[in-house]
């Protein structure tokens, strides 16, 4: 007998096999009326800059995508950076006026600072989601030292389980991910540390208006 | 798991209390999770709720472990990942070693993974000959020392940041410029960076297996997983099957219970899903994903007195909350978990004979099922493991003897009450002060600890000299 037949036999003989819609009715009881903390706010855009500002995460606005090139050197001025950029490969960033930053799509293993765009914002828990794809390299988002985001206040969802929502309406990625802050550990005496191997600063660009 | 041949716990556990500095590291790491997680209950005034929740979700999952784990299986396999199963770590060890030797891998980076412990990978890949580079700052700081790791969400607990510093001091060219934590952990990152990269083969385990996707999960704070998972040409994931969920959603209201319960934060840094291969035109990923599903004892769990275990998600707040834990540390329990959940683990794993004394190394005053995020009754479980250590008669004959005295006066109540008279009064010879600090034969009470004077009489002739006052 395979190393699977022998687990799924003896799981048979301690639990024997429910009703496969019996066991789905009751999956979906256990997320009725979800169970979940309140949101720091009332409304999702303070909610959100509540909750990511509480761990390090940083906030600019800007009315449109148009001003994101300004408020990307406001960032990189702000902490003494040059003005070059890893750029994430989508064309909503490629087509913006970079004039006056450099700007690269490849990822070098010490980049100082990387733009890339987060498909949503999770109110409750102040995270950015990103999708692995042929637009979205992973390492974009935990090479970089500074890992700048652009969020569209529109895409704020309030609760963990709007994002579950919406990932199970659509061909699933390789990585989905929520980045919740900068990277940090508590490993040495469980002391708190901003900066472990991912992006030691997360600063995000909210787009406010159209 | 991996034993070598061990101390008795008694003399792990001796030894453990004498060293100070040990029990400063615990103290110093402990007492932060104690004190973070209260304010992060406190901040979730609904978390009783969400546990009853996470509970029921966890029952659900066990009595429908078999259906979870097929369409686990066939949704990973439409993502395109390769799923293994492993019956015991022997398996498991044989699968990843092969998959790795297949890849022709050299440096394998890996993320921390408790399972992966448990199945002894560490020792299977280095008699393979293959590099293991430990990418979490815990599991780092241990590979430098050469040791287990002491607590399941920190693994180098026991080190002081002193004690740490020395190890970087050797272990990192140039060694870091300061001993403050910052700057010992920025020497750690510039030391890992050249690996992450250079690596053939990345190993993590799984938070979760989510049944209805096919991903696997897996919740960190350093970033040390995403940098071990994506550059390698091949992922390997090893998972115990209790991991299962039915949907993203279930695991989102279990992480709810583990993050706060584990660290006192409210969510990780990074919560990633992986769900299979590199996709056709994405930028970045492995080329290949293989998910090892591990039993390795959970099926006799199952289908014992044990099966509520099987609810543990692995926080660590059982061991943070242990006076037993928090005096001696995880390593001398040793096993692969230390802590109230290690012991009722660690005769599942090792076999009862070789570790009938952990489940004794316990006060029973309850904490870790009070902090159990999915109200776990570890110490009906370990009451559990006495039994049957008794009744396979694998207590010492001075135990069994000196129990059976005891049955044996306790049914003759004059007998009984006498020999309590003539103790309570040869105590108080030992006694100074109200306190007895040292008796022959008590060292092992006395030498950590003094024992209250008793009072001259019994509890019975105390009750019955109320009793014949009340009368009057």
């Amino acid at each position: 007998m395979s190393a699977r037949d022998t687990i799924l036999a003896a799981i048979r003989a301690a639990s024997p096999a429910n009703d496969s819609g019996a066991i789905a009715a009751e999956a979906a009881a256990l997320l009725r009326d979800p169970v979940r903390p309140a949101l720091a706010a009332p409304a999702l855009p303070k909610a959100f800059e509540v909750k990511a500002s509480a761990l390090g995460t940083t906030f600019d606005h800007v009315a449109d995508m148009g001003a994101v090139p300004q408020a990307v050197r406001r960032y990189l001025d702000g902490h003494g950076l040059p003005p070059s950029l890893a750029l994430q490969p989508a064309p909503a960033l490629a087509a913006l006026d970079w004039t006056g930053i450099d700007t690269h799509p490849a990822l070098a293993p010490n980049e100082p600072a990387a733009l890339g765009l987060a498909l949503w914002g999770i109110a409750e828990s102040g995270s950015l989601v990103i999708h692995s794809g042929p637009e979205t390299p992973i390492l974009l988002s935990f090479l970089p030292l500074h890992h700048i985001v652009v969020l569209h206040r529109d895409n704020l969802l309030a609760w963990l389980e709007d994002y579950a929502g919406k990932l199970a309406a659509q061909a699933i990625p390789r990585n989905a991910i929520l980045i919740t802050g900068p990277s940090g550990t508590t490993d040495i005496e469980g002391s708190y540390v901003r900066g472990a191997h991912g992006p030691g600063f997360v600063h995000v660009i909210m787009i406010d208006g159209g | 798991m991996h034993t070598a041949t061990k101390a008795p716990f008694k003399d792990r556990a001796k030894a453990a209390l004498a060293d100070r500095t040990l029990k400063l590291a615990i103290d110093r790491t402990t007492g932060t999770a104690e004190t973070k997680r209260a304010a992060a209950v406190a901040n979730f005034p609904e978390f009783q709720a969400a546990r009853d929740r996470g509970r029921a979700i966890k029952d659900h999952v066990i009595a429908n472990l078999g259906h979870y784990l097929e369409m686990f299986e066939k949704n990973a396999t439409a993502s395109g990942a390769q799923v293994h199963w492993a019956v015991d770590d022997a398996e498991a060890r044989a699968i990843v070693t092969r998959i790795c030797l297949d890849a022709g891998a050299k440096i394998v980076t890996r993320s921390k993974s408790m399972l992966g412990e448990e199945i002894g990978l560490p020792h299977a890949l280095a008699d393979a000959g293959i590099e293991r580079v430990e990418t979490d700052l815990a599991e780092h700081i241990i590979q430098l020392a050469g040791e287990p790791p002491s607590h399941i969400i920190w693994p180098a607990m026991h080190r002081t940041r002193e004690q740490v510093a020395d190890l970087f001091r050797e272990g990192h060219n140039p060694p870091p410029e300061a001993e403050d934590p910052a700057t010992m952990v920025q020497s750690a990152r510039r030391i890992l960076r050249e690996k992450f990269l250079g690596a053939d083969v990345g190993i993590s385990g799984a938070n979760f297996l989510v049944a209805d996707t096919g991903a696997t999960c897996t919740v960190t704070n350093e970033g040390n997983a995403e940098l071990t998972t994506t550059p390698p040409r091949v992922h390997i994931v090893t998972a115990g099957v209790e991991k299962i969920v039915p949907s993203t959603a279930h695991a989102f209201a279990l992480l709810r219970l583990l993050v706060r319960s584990a660290t006192g934060g409210e969510m990780t840094q990074y919560t990633t899903f992986h769900c299979g291969p590199k996709r056709a035109g994405d930028a970045d990923g492995p080329e290949e994903m293989h998910i090892v599903l591990v039993d390795n004892g959970r099926t006799r769990m199952l289908a014992d007195e044990f099966r509520e275990m099987l609810r543990c998600i692995r926080c660590g707040a059982c061991m943070n909350h242990c006076v037993v834990y928090r005096q001696i540390g995880g390593h001398a329990y040793g096993g692969t978990y230390p802590g109230p959940m290690g012991s009722v683990l660690t005769p599942v794993l090792d076999g009862l004979a070789a570790s009938r004394d952990l489940p004794n190394a316990c006060t029973m005053n309850g904490r870790c099922a009070e902090v159990c995020p999915v109200e776990i009754p570890i110490p009906t479980l370990l009451r559990a493991w006495r039994t049957r250590s008794w009744r396979e008669r694998l207590e010492p004959g001075s135990l069994r003897g000196g129990l059976g005295l005891w049955a044996w006066a306790a049914r003759r109540p004059a007998i009984y009450r006498l020999g309590s008279r003539i103790g309570v009064r040869v105590l108080r010879l030992f006694g100074k002060g109200g306190w007895i600090s040292h008796m022959p034969l008590a060292g092992g009470w006395t030498g950590h600890r003094d024992l209250p004077r008793p009072p001259g009489r019994t509890f019975m002739e105390e009750y019955r000299a109320r009793q014949k006052g009340t009368r009057k």
